[in-house]
């Protein structure tokens, strides 16, 4: 087990740099998430962290040793890639075992430890067979196998469950978690899936185009997001966002959109006139009297709760309630927003007011 | 039904011809094989002597001596194509500058018949004559004569053998190692395993079904080598080169023994067969079975 520090890492591939100075501290036995859209440079970062991609610039720690110039196979970590990158030639059996094989561990030692990571993952009755002969999740298994059997200072994965059906997903998730409970040591996470992030992370890093743009715990992130980019990418469905200006009437502030619609805010956080974006989550909005008038769009009840789309002019806004809800398309409805609720942004800098 | 009719009839032409040179002829030397013909002798017929041919293989000097350089021969040069093979395809894998040019180069001798890649080593290796013996001389003093010296003649012909065929060892092996999948390689790493040990546990495993099959068509190949040879030894000094090839062609033609040389081919064939067979089981089975 132990911590993990990047510190202003840079990476260039030639004359491309994709990773602008990111620094991520990582605790021991922490299990962080690192979140992002597709191509944000999550998988980069990891296999730095891996030692299996140069480290352009800044330095990586693992417990306390810089490791920028240390090989993958002295770095004691064990990671488990988005391919799963098992070894086709190789049994179940053989596959896990591996890592243990490699550090010339006792055949009784192996046996004994790939029967137990065998039975923690239900994999016993598959490790005479190769991979070619398993089902997606049975290798995504198997990859997790040949990580626990390790006992590493770090787990790395690189968005391990995104090739599994929804249910697989979440299965695997609770499993992932559950081992980190037991197990105790530092994981650091990468994906793509918000939900994952959310549900799984104790700090969750949100990054964009080589950058970080928010590091903190999940409901931190939900609650203070510090930009609108975090701010629509965490929490589903995502924020509503409306372009507008604060204006004063008498003694409150409102905000109003491009297209006229009149909104309430938190009192003291802009000033009048300015140009913001405006952002409410759809589950911060309730339905009923004397709210802001809304044409409904379309409603989808899920059963638990129902999701309204509705629209004011030309703005789209989108609200989930738990109640089931009888309107029809067209139907006038009132949202009723709290404005305690409300996230404002400075139109041009995008950041939290 | 029809469609199926309609693809014999298209497939008939090379079965036909198939059948024509390649079934007709193994099964007439298969035939031969239990017979006595020597169409130059006083009895020119066609004798059926049963198993003698073979009888007479066991305690036949000649044809064990013969047997026993061609299994040297052919281990020293497929193992040496292979190794050198090996670490040119992973020199290849590399950038370098010249690389496309010494590349292209270096498959040149493919392209050559072996009868001409024989004549050229015979002109390089000729005492006082070529070039090989000539430098040797000069540089280290060691006098070359591929006449007199056995163990020269055989070191020559292997040497020529891993001349004239590493390339399509390289050129198959490139292939496999470019088809290989980035990912084993990497977690390999991870797992904790060392360049050595990443070439026995998993490059080699995984480039195995390429391997084997290289060491097949050259096996092949070596055992039934007779023209470069015949051109450059001539199968001596002494019987020092004489491979079952040469062996064969210098029983059947000068002798006309068409009888025994169809049992040797059978033995070789089946020689083959056999080893392949060995290679096969040993290197791609257990992977296969369940
Ligand atoms: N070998 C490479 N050469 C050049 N650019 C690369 C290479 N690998 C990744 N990149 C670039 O780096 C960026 C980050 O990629 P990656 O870390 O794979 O993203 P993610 O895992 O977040 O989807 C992408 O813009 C990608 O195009
Ligand atoms: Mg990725």
């Amino acid at each position: 087990m132990a911590d993990v520090k990047i510190d202003n890492v840079i990476k260039r591939y030639g004359a491309v740099q994709v990773m602008h100075g990111v620094s991520v501290d990582i605790e021991d036995g922490e299990f962080v998430v690192l979140v992002g859209p597709s191509g944000c440079g999550k998988s980069t970062l990891l296999r730095m962290l891996a030692g299996l991609e140069e480290i352009s610039d800044g330095t990586v720690s693992i417990g306390g040793r810089v490791v920028n110039d240390v090989l993958p196979k002295e770095r004691d970590i064990a990671m488990v890639f988005q391919s799963y990158a098992l070894y086709p030639h190789k049994t179940v059996f053989d596959n896990i075992g591996f890592p243990l094989k490699m550090a010339q561990r006792s055949k009784d030692e192996i046996r004994e430890k790939v029967e137990h990571a065998a039975g923690i993952l239900d994999l016993t009755k598959y490790l005479k067979r190769f991979p070619k002969e398993l089902s997606g999740g049975q290798r995504q298994r198997v990859a997790m196998g040949r990580a626990i059997v390790r006992d590493p200072q770090v787990f790395l994965f690189d968005e391990p469950l995104s090739n599994l059906d929804a249910k697989l997903r979440v299965t695997m998730r609770v499993e992932i978690k559950e081992l980190h409970q037991r197990l105790g040591t530092t994981i650091v996470y990468v994906t793509h899936d918000q939900i994952e992030a959310m549900t799984m992370a104790d700090k969750i890093v949100v990054m964009r185009d080589g950058r970080v743009e928010q590091i903190g715990s999940p409901l931190d992130l939900y609650d203070h997001p510090a930009n609108v980019f975090v701010a629509g990418f965490i929490g589903s469905p995502s924020m509503n966002f409306l372009h507008g200006r604060i204006a004063s009437e008498g003694e409150a502030q409102r905000f109003v959109s491009d297209s006229g619609l009149t909104l309430p805010v938190p009192a003291g956080r802009a000033a009048d006139g300015q140009a913001v974006t405006y952002g409410i989550r759809p589950e911060d909005i309730a339905i009923g009297e004397g709210g802001v008038p809304v044409q409904v769009v379309v409603v989808e009840p899920t059963g638990s709760e129902t999701q309204v789309f509705a629209r004011s002019g030309k703005d789209l806004i989108d609200a989930i309630v738990k109640e089931r809800l009888s309107a029809r398309p067209g139907q006038e409805i009132g949202f009723v927003i709290d404005p305690a609720k409300v996230h404002l942004f400075d139109r041009d800098s995008e950041q939290h007011l | 039904m029809h469609s199926n009719r309609l693809g014999w009839w298209l497939l008939a032409p090379t079965l036909l011809v198939l059948f024509l040179f390649g079934a007709v002829p193994f099964f007439y030397v298969v035939w031969l094989s239990f017979h006595q013909w020597n169409p130059f002798a006083v009895n020119p017929e066609i004798i059926y002597t049963g198993a003698d041919n073979f009888r007479r293989l066991v305690f036949d000097s000649g044809f064990l001596a013969s047997l026993g350089v061609t299994v040297a021969f052919v281990v020293f040069a497929v193992l040496t194509e292979l190794i050198v093979g090996y670490l040119l395809a992973t020199a290849f894998m590399k950038d370098f500058p010249g690389k496309a040019i010494f590349r292209t180069i270096h498959t040149l001798p493919l392209i050559m018949a072996p009868i001409i890649v024989g004549s050229i080593w015979k002109l390089m290796t000729t005492p006082s004559i070529g070039i090989i013996p000539h430098l040797l001389d000069e540089w280290i003093g060691y006098d070359l004569n591929i006449g007199q010296s056995a163990l020269a003649a055989f070191t020559v012909t292997v040497i020529m053998d891993v001349w004239h065929w590493t390339p399509l060892v390289t050129l198959t092996l490139i292939a496999a190692l470019v088809s290989l999948p980035a990912d084993p390689f990497e977690q390999a790493q991870i797992d904790g395993a060392g360049k050595r040990q990443i070439f026995w546990h998993i490059t080699l495993p995984m480039i195995a079904p390429a391997v084997v099959a290289t060491v097949f068509i050259r096996l092949m190949d070596a055992l039934r080598t007779v023209d470069e040879v015949l051109m450059l030894t001539g199968g001596g000094p002494g019987s020092a080169t004489r491979y079952l090839g040469v062996h064969i062609f210098k029983e059947v033609f000068p002798k006309t023994n068409y009888g025994y040389g169809s049992a040797i081919s059978v033995i070789v064939l089946y020689l083959t067969i056999v080893v392949c067979w060995l290679l096969y089981v040993g290197m791609l089975a257990p992977r296969t079975k369940k």
